[in-house]
Formats: structure tokens, C-alpha cells, sequence
């Protein structure tokens, strides 16, 4: 390599050091160079690290890029470092993820609420996994509750980039099945027939 | 007669105001409310206990447990019992009935969190075993940083009562759910069962337990749920 590494150069050698994703302007800022140069740089680094053909891959994730393993090599990866991949994520913790990402920040009791059950040890679980993180206080409820919102791992481990990446909440349920929804409270709601009495 | 050797404490006696006798019976008569824990000087009870307290005895080192261990549970129930009422933030809503309309919102909003729970667990799973290129540093030794009010109500949870449900709106329970099993394994013998048609003329507290009766099935293996879609027809299928 000649004396003064090309922009690709340089953006490659930071990414490769940084476990977290690096933004455009942190890019920019370490290698001393525009955000053209940057944006450029990265461009190149998409093809020679695309999935097809590398088992490194180039992901834009979280509001920054990062140098990943592509998934297909991910046995592999694993048999090397002899450790197992994180055991995957129950129901009920997609659902309080889903529940803070759309709703949040939130409280722990405002998530019970929406799922309609206590879901403290779930929270709890999501925290260690990095997936979620106390941001703040209500200040307006008493006891002043955390308030807990995801974190950039979230981002990271969904492929994202902000919550602008996922699909507004109103279009996720079709009309008809709101209506279904409707009509059972309204049957539920119908007086039931009264049991007969024991001889 | 009692087997008195399995009870390292069955001969330690107390002398108090409000009670004299063997410290065991004291604990049955504070755990069946009978004396009020209010009234009983827990810190007496330790000083008798260590006057009585003798390393010559074969099994010290038991009867120190058993009493460390009852000693700790009365200090438990004596400090919940003094700290003030402490209503969860879950329980504020649920004295009041939903009404129909907000039932719908609540079950609507579910329904919203739910599918995208579905789409985060595509995400997630597409975007599993991806390893960064950096390994990860660890963390910098800082400084602890306690926070008093999260303390103070961290206490506060450990050291409150919390709130009974009142069950006032439920009647007499006349039907077991070991009943309700029988009813579904019978109905089951002849093929898939339909939820809705199991508990149609039953009433709204039948209904829960024949509800609970088939998820105790399914636990034990014996019966699996197939629910299509969130609030779709429920189907009990026999487990072959």
C-alpha cells in the first residue's frame, strides 16, 4: 500500500476495529476526510463486502455502519468460537419489544397493561440481553417508574436502522380483522344463558 | 408422640408479655393470626434466644439455622406488616370494569403490538448470526452510582403488602376443574372440539374453568390448542 492509504482504506481499517456501529460523521471525523469521501468509501466497501460473494459483509444498521460475518458463515463462526448462538427470543418477548418500539419509551407497568399481563421478568430478560435500557423517569406517575426504551443492540440484532424502518403501527392489522375483533366483544358482552339450577 | 429429634427448637421456650410458652407454638399462633406480630418484641425473642444459646449442644450449629431462619421470616413479616399499603402500578385499573368500547381499543391495540411482534421476530431472525468484526471491550471500572429513590422504592416493593384482587364479583364455584377435564377428554374421544361449543351453555365462570381445564390438558401433553389467528376459534385436538 503507498504511503497515503486510500478513503476506502481508511474506513475499512475503522470499521474493522469498532464493535458498535460507526456513523457517517464519526467515519468521517477519524479518517479526516468529507462525508463524500465517506459515503464514496462506503459504496466501494458495499460491493467488496456483499453477501454473495464475501463472508464479511458491510451492514448499515442502527444509524451506522459496521463490518459483520455474513450469515452463512455463521456455523462455522460459531464451531470456532465454540459458542453456541444466543437462544432465540420467546413470544412474549416480541411482544414487549413490539410493545416499547411502537409505544415507548414506556413504563413497566404501561407494558403489563397493553399485553394484559405482568411482564416484569420479560423486561428483566430483554435488559440483560441488551435489547432494552431504563432511558428516563415518568416523572408523572407516582414512585416516578423508569421508563425503558430499546437500545442500539435492538436495532442492531433487527437489521435496522430507527424506528422509521418499521411499518406503521395502524397497518399492521387489516380492517376486517379489527371488525372481527368488534363483533366478538359484542358477542362476549351478550347476556350468557343462565345455568340450570341443581336438583 | 411427636418425633421431637427432628426439631432442633422444639425445646426453646420464651417468656414475653404477651406469651409464654415453646417458640414454635408461638410461631403457629403468629402465622394463624391468633397473637399480633405488632405485639411480640422480635428483639426480646433474639436476646432469649442467645442466653439459651449453648455450643455444648450436639446440634447447635442446626438449631442456630432454624432459628436464624424463622427469626428472619418474622422480621419479614413484622416490617411488611408496619409499611403502608402499596398499590402496584398494574392494579390501578382493575376494579373498574372495561366497557365495551374500551375493551375493543385495549383488544385492538393487542392485536397491533402482536403483529408486530410477528414482523420483529422476521427481522430478528434474518438478521441472527451476524458477528461484528471488533471484539467487544470490556467495560471501563467506573463508579457504582446509587440512585436513593430507586432505592427507596425498591424497599418499599420488597417491604409492602401488595393489594388483594377482590373476588366479590365471583360466585360459588360449584364445578372443579378435575370435572371440566373429564368433560373435555370424553368430548374428545369423538374427535377435535370446538372451544365455543364446549362452554356454549356455560356461564362466564364455567367458561374460564373449562378454559383453564384445557390448558392443564395441553401442559400435560394430552391436548394441543390450534388458535389460527388471536381471538379465532379455539380447537381442541387430541394429542395422538
Amino acid at each position: 500500500m503507498s504511503e497515503s492509504p486510500s478513503a476506502t482504506a481508511l474506513v475499512e481499517a475503522i470499521l474493522l476495529v469498532s464493535e458498535r456501529p460507526v456513523s457517517l460523521e464519526g467515519l468521517a471525523s477519524a479518517a479526516d476526510l468529507s462525508r463524500a469521501e465517506v459515503r464514496d468509501a462506503l459504496g466501494k466497501l458495499g460491493e467488496k463486502y456483499s453477501r454473495e460473494r464475501s463472508g464479511i459483509v458491510l451492514r448499515n444498521v442502527a444509524g451506522g455502519y459496521q463490518l459483520a460475518t455474513n450469515r452463512a458463515c455463521a456455523g462455522a463462526v460459531e464451531r470456532f468460537r465454540k459458542e453456541a448462538r444466543p437462544a432465540p427470543l420467546s413470544g412474549a418477548a416480541y411482544e414487549v419489544l413490539s410493545c416499547v418500539l411502537y409505544l415507548g419509551p414506556m413504563t413497566r407497568g404501561a407494558i403489563s397493561a397493553a399485553r394484559g399481563v405482568n411482564s416484569d421478568a420479560v423486561v428483566r430478560s430483554l435488559i440483560e440481553r441488551d435489547l432494552l435500557a431504563e432511558v428516563g423517569t415518568d416523572r408523572e406517575s407516582p414512585g416516578s417508574p423508569a421508563l425503558l426504551d430499546v437500545t442500539e443492540g435492538f436495532f442492531i440484532a433487527a437489521g435496522t436502522n430507527s424506528r422509521d424502518d418499521f411499518p406503521p403501527l395502524e397497518t399492521l392489522v387489516k380492517p376486517e380483522e379489527l371488525d372481527r375483533v368488534r363483533e366478538r366483544v359484542e358477542q362476549s358482552r351478550r347476556p350468557s344463558p343462565v345455568p340450570e339450577e341443581e336438583s | 408422640m411427636t418425633n421431637q429429634q427432628g426439631r432442633p427448637l422444639h425445646d426453646f421456650n420464651v417468656e414475653l408479655e404477651v406469651y409464654s410458652g415453646p417458640y414454635e407454638w408461638l410461631l403457629a399462633l403468629l402465622l394463624n393470626e391468633e397473637i399480633e406480630i405488632f405485639e411480640v418484641p422480635l428483639r426480646e425473642i433474639v436476646g432469649l434466644y442467645l442466653d439459651s444459646r449453648s455450643m455444648e449442644r450436639e446440634n447447635y450449629l442446626e438449631r442456630d439455622t432454624d432459628f436464624a431462619g424463622s427469626a428472619a421470616a418474622l422480621i419479614l413479616l413484622k416490617s411488611r406488616m408496619l409499611s403502608p399499603v402499596f398499590e402496584a402500578e398494574d392494579h390501578q385499573d382493575e376494579e373498574t370494569e372495561l366497557s365495551p368500547g374500551q375493551l375493543v381499543e385495549k383488544l385492538t391495540l393487542y392485536l397491533k403490538v402482536k403483529r408486530g411482534a410477528e414482523k420483529l421476530r422476521e427481522c430478528f431472525v434474518e438478521n441472527s448470526g451476524m458477528y461484528p468484526s471488533a471484539h467487544t471491550l470490556p467495560p471501563r471500572p467506573g463508579k457504582l452510582r446509587v440512585e436513593s429513590k430507586k432505592v427507596s422504592l425498591a424497599v418499599r416493593r420488597a417491604f409492602s403488602r401488595l393489594v388483594e384482587p377482590s373476588v366479590s364479583h365471583l360466585g360459588p364455584i360449584t364445578v372443579s376443574i378435575q370435572d371440566l377435564v373429564a368433560v373435555i377428554q370424553d368430548s374428545l374421544s369423538r374427535g377435535p372440539l370446538s372451544y365455543e361449543e364446549l362452554v356454549r351453555d356455560m356461564d362466564r365462570l364455567h367458561s374460564a374453568l373449562a378454559f383453564a381445564a384445557a390448558v392443564s390438558l395441553s401442559s400435560r401433553g394430552e391436548v394441543s390448542l390450534s388458535q389460527p389467528e388471536p381471538f379465532g376459534p379455539l380447537t381442541l385436538l387430541p394429542e395422538k
